[in-house]
This record gives C-alpha cells, structure tokens and sequence, in this order.
C-alpha cells in the first residue's frame, strides 16, 4: 500500500497532517504515541516575537464544533528554532505555521525559516495592520499582496497559502493566492462564530467571537475545498472537521491532496494514527494500492 | 499518560447537583496522584470536548472522578449507566507534591474539595490533615468522611446550615496561627482563592501553599494552549500541563 503524497517535491509518508494550534510543536502529543506516524505537523502559529495571547475562556463548545481564540500564545520564531525545531524534523515533516501584524511581519518569518523547515503555511485569518484591523484573508488583492510578498522572501521552502472561509469567494481568494506565487494552499481555516452563556448574557469566550472548528464545518470544508481546487492548479491541502478515514477520504476525492486534522484530537487524542490507518483499510478494502489515486475523483452529479 | 476505553461502574449523586462516577480501567496507568486530573468523554460525538475533571479517589485500577451538574455535558455524564463505556485521557498535571510535609492544612471550597481529597485519601495516616471545607449549604456537603479520615475537618457553609458560619478561609484563619501548618494546599472557586492569596498575605502567614486552578481546556495535555493562567512574572503557564497546582505566589488570581 502506498500511502505517500508529494507537495511541492516535499515527501509526506502519509497524507494525514497535524493541523497548527491544536498539536503545538508536537511534544506533547509525542508522549502519548509516536508523532512520526503523522505525514507531517504544522506548527502553532509563530510570530516573530513571543506572544501571550487573548485572556480566557478562549475554548467554548456548540453542538459538533469547538470555538477557540487563543489568540496566537507562542514563544516567537527564535524560541521555536532554539528549542523545538531541530527535534520535531527529526520526527517527521515541519510546516511552519507564521503569522504576524503587519506584512513585514509576515515577510520576516518566511526570511528566518526559509530552508530551515519543510513549507511555511501563511495564517492570513489574524487581524492585521495592513488591512485596517482586518484579516489580510479576506480581500483577494491582500491575500495576492503578501503572498507575493512571501514568496520573494523565499528562496528554498515552498509556501502554503492557508485560505479563510470567512470570505465573499473562495475560489476568487485561491487564485489570488496562486496569482501571488503560492505553491499551495491550504483550508478551510476557521469560522467566525460565537457561543452565548444565556444564564450570564455574555458570550462564552472572553474575546467574544472565535474560530469555529470540528465535525459540524465539514459540509461547508468540503464545498469549499471542491471549489478552491477546481479554481487553481496549485496543489491543495484540506482540512475542516475531519474525525475519521472516511472524512480525509472525502477531502481528497473534493480535490485535496493530503488533509489536516486538527479539533478531533481534543476529542481523541489518537485520532491521527487511527485516521491514517482507517485510510489504508478503506483503500485495501476498495483494491486501491496508492492513495494518490483516490484525489480528485470526485463525479458531481 | 493514556487514553482508554474505561467501563462505569457506578455513576450516582452525593449530594445536591454533585455527582460521582467510578471507572474501571482496562490497564493500569501509573501512579496517579491527588491534584491530578483526567479528560473524560461526555460519549456522544456531538460533544467534542472532553471535560476534565479532578480524580477524586484511586483504588487499584478503579478512579472515581466528581462533577457538578453544570451544562449539556455534565448532564450527559450523569446519564452514564453501570457497564457503559467512556473514554478517558489520564492521568492529568502534576497535582500536589506535599514534599516532607507533616502537617497540612486543607482549605476547599465547592467542585474545589474533589482533588483535595484525593490528597487526603492517598496519604491519611502519614499526614496530619487539618481541613476546612466550605459548601454553600447542608445539601451541597458531601465526603467530609474521606476528611475526617484524615485528621481534623471543619466545615463551613455560608448559610450556617451546618457547622462554621462563614467560608473556608475565615474557618481557616479563626484555628490556622494555632496549628501551624508546614504546607496549605487549596482548591475552590477563584475568588475563594483570591481571599485565601490576600488573607495570608494579610496575616503575615508565610507557610508555604499550593493552590489547584480550573479553566476551560482543550486538549488538557499542554498543546493548545487554551487554558492559560497568569504567572506573576507576567508569562503564562498552561494550568492543564504546568499545572493545575502552583504556589500561590507563583500566579495571578
């Protein structure tokens, strides 16, 4: 059985990668079983300088989904190379997940970690300057700006555009990311939402609104990754409330070609190994011997 | 550290909106420790989270966790029959470390006094506990006899419904010059343990103490970075790895 995807010449041993914020540079999930059965992490958001993020609660629940907004906590990039990055690479393969408040922000980050990690994933999701307090996500001509931006920062290590769904049209904010130099790109990443204590007349979390992830997005992850791989030709990585081999089977037939997994370790702290290995007996049940095969086979009706 | 597929033995109410669940583990999981915590599943996949909750009495591989009826999935929880299964990720933190501690005294308040006593229940007999453990009222006491095993217990209600009338700490500060304790350890809602932070400090008792916080967590085992707690040096920790327990002049309240 052949269970290794190629992104941008970079060899995954199996499509199913830790999804950034919810496996933080995989020490911890390390203790609980070997990380290297992942294709890959991408690491919690890194900032150029350490970040201590929102106040709490910063985690809610809805029915089937979670709501966070840590708010980007890290130790800041020098930390991250310093302390964790030369163990995580020797485990399996590294997407630095970089975020920042401003484009020379972002622009720094992928200077520092060029070479240094497998692929840099952009978090354009985060309010930023340049946009007016805004995600630079959400308008197409900012997602293209510090795209390019990036990628002429980048001699070595492939760029992962990662998309917001909170946007007028994902395919139009794809092929702004593919306009802009991106090897890839990557989503859903949250939805914006908010969960309300009725007894209190607040909201749960302490920010207010957070990100909406877990099992319930799936319907809408899966369009929209439909959508955004039918609109470039880049290379696409799914992610959204994937819980089980089935779910990462359903990704890459939409067109995806590895997926991410992230609230569903909350819910069971083995859930990539065991979707690695669900994925390999779907297949072996289907007589398909290289889970390439399955990507972007999907036939709409 | 594990996650298992844990079968409920028993699951029943121990007093007014309080709740105690025995799980038996399939396998053994280390030593677990009073203060320490485990993440059980509400077992319904509607429910994401995990909810963590302090391990409240260890007997061979069999652990009793407590939990006040709060929202949807703490309801789930107490619908959990003998014999069903849930799964549980455990154990937890690092719980309270009483070093060479001989006298202890014990200040609860609440949810607060489950990892509590687990501290008592693992080391009655070697310590000497003095406890003071504070309950809205009468309906709401529950295991003052895991207490009372340990040493000396007051309890104290805030309606006087029985015993002292007041909370915890006023129960604590009226006896704790008298009996001196080497160590204080404490768990209870945040203002309970703000009182306590400012009633020591007020005092001038300088016996050294740990306090057990509680936060909303995700993965309950330090990658999320959800349930961050403030550390006086103005960094944060993460109360489900570097903690729940920290000295009380280690952290914000």
């Amino acid at each position: 059985m052949k269970l290794s995807v190629e992104i941008c010449g970079v060899k995954f041993n199996n499509p199913v990668i830790a999804a950034s914020g919810t496996f933080g540079f995989g020490r911890e999930y390390d203790e609980l079983y070997d990380i290297s059965a992942a294709g890959g992490v991408s690491t919690k958001g890194l900032t150029p300088e350490r970040r201590e993020g929102n106040p709490v609660p910063r985690i809610a629940e809805g029915k089937s989904v979670i709501l966070n907004a840590v708010g980007l906590q890290n130790p800041g990039v020098e930390e991250f190379i310093k302390n964790d990055l030369g163990w995580l690479s020797g485990k399996t393969r590294v997407i630095a997940n970089v975020a920042g408040r401003t484009l020379e922000d972002y622009e720094g980050m992928c200077t520092r970690l060029d070479g240094l990690v497998d692929m840099i994933e952009l978090n354009i999701s985060c309010p930023n300057v340049r946009a007016g307090g805004m995600a630079l996500g959400i308008k197409p001509e900012n997602v293209e700006e510090v795209t390019r931006l990036c990628r002429g920062a980048l001699r070595k290590t492939p760029l992962i555009v990662k998309l917001s769904p909170n946007v007028e049209s994902i395919a139009a904010n794809a092929q702004a990311a593919q306009r802009g130099g991106a090897d890839c790109i990557s989503l859903i990443n949250t939805l914006t939402g908010m969960v309300i204590d009725i007894e209190r007349r607040r909201p749960v979390l302490a920010n207010n609104t957070g990100g909406v992830s877990g099992a319930g997005i799936m319907p809408i992850a899966l369009r929209m990754v439909f959508e955004a791989a039918h609109a470039v030709s880049i290379p696409v990585i799914g992610m959204g409330g994937i819980t089980c081999g089935r779910d990462a089977i359903a990704f890459m037939m939409a067109g995806a070609r590895a997926v991410q997994v992230g609230t569903a370790n909350f819910t069971d702290s083995y859930a990539i190994p065991r979707i690695v290995r669900e994925t390999e007996e779907w297949l072996e049940a289907h007589g398909i011997s290289d889970v390439n095969e399955i990507v972007d086979t999907l036939q709409l009706n | 550290m594990k996650e298992l597929l844990a079968t409920v033995k028993e699951n029943r109410q121990i007093a007014e909106g309080i709740w105690a669940i025995t799980l038996a583990l399939p396998e053994p999981v280390g030593r677990i420790r009073g203060g320490q915590f485990a993440n059980l599943s509400v077992g319904d996949g509607s429910f994401p989270l995990k909810r963590p909750l302090g391990v409240c009495s260890v007997r061979g591989d069999d652990i009793t966790l407590c939990y006040q009826l709060k929202g949807e999935g703490t309801h789930m929880i107490a619908q959990a029959k003998a014999g069903d299964r849930l799964s549980v990720l455990l154990p937890l933190g690092n719980g309270f470390d009483l070093g060479d501690a001989e006298k202890v005294a014990v200040i609860g308040g609440g949810v607060g006094i489950f990892p509590l006593a687990a501290v008592v229940e693992e080391h009655a007999g070697k310590v000497q506990f003095y406890s003071y453990i504070g309950f809205r009222g009468r309906q709401y006491a529950c295991l003052t006899d895991v207490f009372e095993s340990g040493g000396r217990l007051t309890v104290a209600t805030d309606d006087g419904s029985i015993g002292f009338k007041g909370n915890a700490v006023q129960a604590f500060l009226r006896d704790g010059k008298e009996i001196a304790p080497d160590l204080i350890i404490s768990c209870g809602p945040p203002v309970m343990l703000r009182a306590l932070k400012a009633a020591l400090k007020d005092n001038g008792i300088t016996t050294k103490c740990l306090v057990s916080l509680e936060e909303r967590m995700g993965c309950g085992i330090g990658a999320c970075l959800v349930c961050a707690c403030k550390k006086s040096n103005g960094h944060n920790a993460r109360v489900c790895k570097d903690g729940p327990v920290f000295d009380i002049d280690e952290v914000e309240l």
